[in-house]
């Protein structure tokens, strides 16, 4: 039996999309996810079971699994990125990941006051002071050269993290990252909260998606809820997914520019970029576009312009767009900086499972916008080069650009002045999920709603898997483009931390 | 935007050499680092340090090492694992220092309070010789904050050089 036909062969739930395993066929499903390409998407505790979430032809199918004696027989072996899954239900709950690839710690470095935080009874801690030694895996121990490092604090404005990497001449041999150092305990601040507080919080998982987490938080909460938003509150929310994806990616580009010293053409990024804020700002409250999305709607100071500020952003920007293509193509150097540069390959992509804009400069064709009812008749994309080097992701960004400028400008006629609001919804006992595309990739959340609050919330975006493909893609770069390269692959702690 | 560079260059470009304290040459000198939030406030730092506006005019830069830096500009919650990362860097700094908290959860915590990963703000740990609150502060915000410390002599806003100072 294919990995499909395993799942659905589990005892249905209460959500169609949900089948409860027991042991023996969780292991059934390890191995055929050997050889079964099904994409796996997240894997998470909640102090009893243990749940996995797989996309199948871009819809959700997640299983579940009664933990045994706070153990479960881990997907890794079958599935990469679910080790970074595993070390943190480990470290949160305690669930024991049977015949796992990697068991060092993830999130605890016993720095915290107890272990297993999240558990039903936490364990006891050292709670040690100091700064918290790196812990290799066996591979890099005997790996051969020099180590070095690089943060968490390293003076960027980005969060914390360390790469610990052997060198040998300037170039990188092995790289491993170590991670915790933004964790902030989400997984608990969420359980219990109010739908409007969850929604805070989400807005702050990680700077510059807050529209993307908002969004999927929000629409996991009206799936649950069998609420449907207006048309064009759905169009607003489009509007801020595609005004954030357009802020990012400048401020991405930006980023990569000044690493590879061309910082005319970063300033030019970033000056388009302030010239759109000072236009976003007023109508949506935030420069970051934080608590724009609330749970049943939009939250917009100045709903009414949202059509016009669409219209405004879509004819600056793409009058701007083509200067900013030309000096990103003529800046002396920056062409040659960048082409080679960390190149990812297919089946590192595939192995992890990783999606989004580095996925698609390397070929892959995958964008959540397609199964979204909320494009219907706005989003065509056409691909760029596909080379998977620095270079590629930097135009597949510029692209991406123009292409979410000219959907601003679709949607200023549908929004006119229209003034998109939001509606109360009532919470029932029931489960949710939902995705979009975020600038980085797929952006899912599933919550479990109880006594009009929600109890559990699990979140699923594209940096863990991001994280292992730069550790592969920084392998035989010089040791001073790990910033930029981290920078172009997606990588953020504050995502992967939560 | 040719407004805004006019006006900083004319606000604090001029002025900044007589403002700054005696003996110091150059800009005064940040180190940024980031203890544990979404990365909000780092990204409006960034486009503080870009253009159109114009943080080095205003008289000040951000250092790659602590050693290098005059004042510490912490932004997020301070988690658990980053405590010693903070001391370490505070450390390492040259006297005389002192601490700026960029944003809400530099400050109380924000929306990220104490519990077993984090230990809120650092307001109730050590002393802030700066606030610049705000989910996060815009660049502008932080630019007025800025300044003011400039304009209110640097020398008086690091109290606890003389004794070594500590998280």
């Amino acid at each position: 039996m294919g990995a499909v036909d395993l799942i659905r062969a589990g005892e249905p739930t209460p959500s169609a999309w949900r089948f409860r395993l027991h042991e023996l066929a969780w292991r059934d499903l390890v191995e055929a996810l050997r050889t079964d390409p099904l994409p796996f998407c997240g894997l998470w505790c909640d102090g009893a079971d243990m749940h996995a979430l797989f996309i199948l032809r871009d819809a959700p199918l997640a299983v579940t699994l009664v933990l045994e004696d706070g153990r479960y027989p881990a997907l890794s072996p079958a599935r990469e990125v679910s080790t970074l899954y595993e070390r943190a239900a480990y470290d949160l709950y305690g669930a024991e990941a049977m015949w796992a690839r990697d068991v060092r710690p993830l999130l605890d470095h016993e720095v915290w006051p107890c272990s297993t935080p999240l558990a039903g009874q936490p364990g006891v801690s050292e709670a040690r002071t100091g700064l918290v030694a790196f812990q290799p895996s066996e591979k890099f121990v005997a790996a051969t050269g020099p180590v070095d490092g690089w943060g968490p604090a390293s003076g960027g404005v980005a969060p914390p993290w360390h790469v610990a990497f052997t060198q040998s001449g300037g170039v990188i041999g092995l790289a491993e990252s170590q991670s915790g150092y933004a964790h902030r305990g989400l997984a608990l601040r969420w359980r219990g909260s109010r739908a409007e507080e969850a929604c805070r919080l989400s807005g702050r998982l990680v700077a510059g998606q807050s529209v993307a987490h908002q969004t999927a938080l929000c629409m996991a909460v009206e799936n649950a809820c069998g609420h449907v938003v207006g048309e064009k509150a759905s169009q607003a929310r489009v509007a801020l997914l595609e005004m954030e994806r357009v802020l990012h990616h400048l401020y991405t580009l930006a980023d990569m520019a000044e690493r590879a010293q061309a910082p005319l053409v970063a300033a030019h990024c970033m000056m388009l970029r302030e010239t759109m804020l000072e236009q976003i700002s007023p109508v949506t409250g935030s420069r970051l576009l934080m608590d724009c999305c609330r749970p049943g709607g939009v939250h917009l100071p100045q709903a009414e312009q949202m059509g016009a500020l669409c219209d405004s952003l879509a004819r600056m920007g793409l009058a701007g767009h083509p200067a900013l293509q030309e000096l990103w193509d003529s800046f002396p150097g920056l062409a040659a900086r960048l082409t080679g540069l960390g190149v990812t390959r297919t089946e590192d992509l595939a192995r992890v499972g990783l999606e989004g804009p580095v996925a698609r400069a390397a070929g892959q064709d995958c964008d959540t916008r397609r199964l979204l009812g909320l494009y219907d008749g706005l989003w065509r994309y056409t691909a760029g080069r596909q080379n998977g080097s620095a270079a590629d992701r930097a135009q597949l960004l510029l692209d991406e650009i123009a292409e979410s400028l000219t959907l601003l400008a679709k949607l200023a006629v549908h929004l006119g002045d229209a003034a998109p609001g939001r509606e109360t919804l009532s919470l029932p006992d029931a489960e949710g999920m939902a995705m979009v595309e975020g600038p980085w990739g797929r952006v899912a959340y599933w919550v479990w709603l109880h006594q009009g609050r929600l109890a559990q919330v699990f979140c699923h975006n594209p940096a863990a898997a991001a994280l292992l493909v730069f550790e592969e893609a920084i392998k035989g770069q010089p040791v001073e483009d790990l910033p930029l390269l981290a920078c172009s692959l997606g990588v953020n702690a504050a995502a992967l931390d939560g | 935007m040719r407004l805004i560079r006019a006006v900083l260059s004319v606000a604090f470009r001029q002025s900044m050499t007589t403002m700054k304290p005696a003996g110091r040459g150059g800009p005064l000198m940040l180190f940024h680092i980031e203890t544990g939030g979404c990365g909000g406030c780092g990204m409006e730092l960034r486009a503080l340090a870009s253009a159109p506006y114009d943080l080095g005019g205003a008289g000040f830069g951000l250092a790659g090492t602590p050693a290098g830096a005059d004042m510490l500009l912490v932004s997020g919650p301070l988690t658990r694992m980053m405590a010693p990362v903070l001391q370490a860097a505070w450390e390492a700094m040259p006297d005389p220092k002192g601490i700026i908290c960029l944003g809400d959860c530099a400050l109380d915590g924000g929306v990220f309070g104490e519990n077993y990963a984090t230990l809120g703000g650092l307001e109730r740990h050590v002393t802030i010789d700066l606030r610049l609150p705000g989910c996060p502060p815009t660049p502008a915000d932080v630019l007025a904050g800025l300044a003011s410390l400039l304009g209110g002599g640097v020398q008086e806003s690091m109290p606890r050089s003389d004794t070594g100072g500590s998280l």
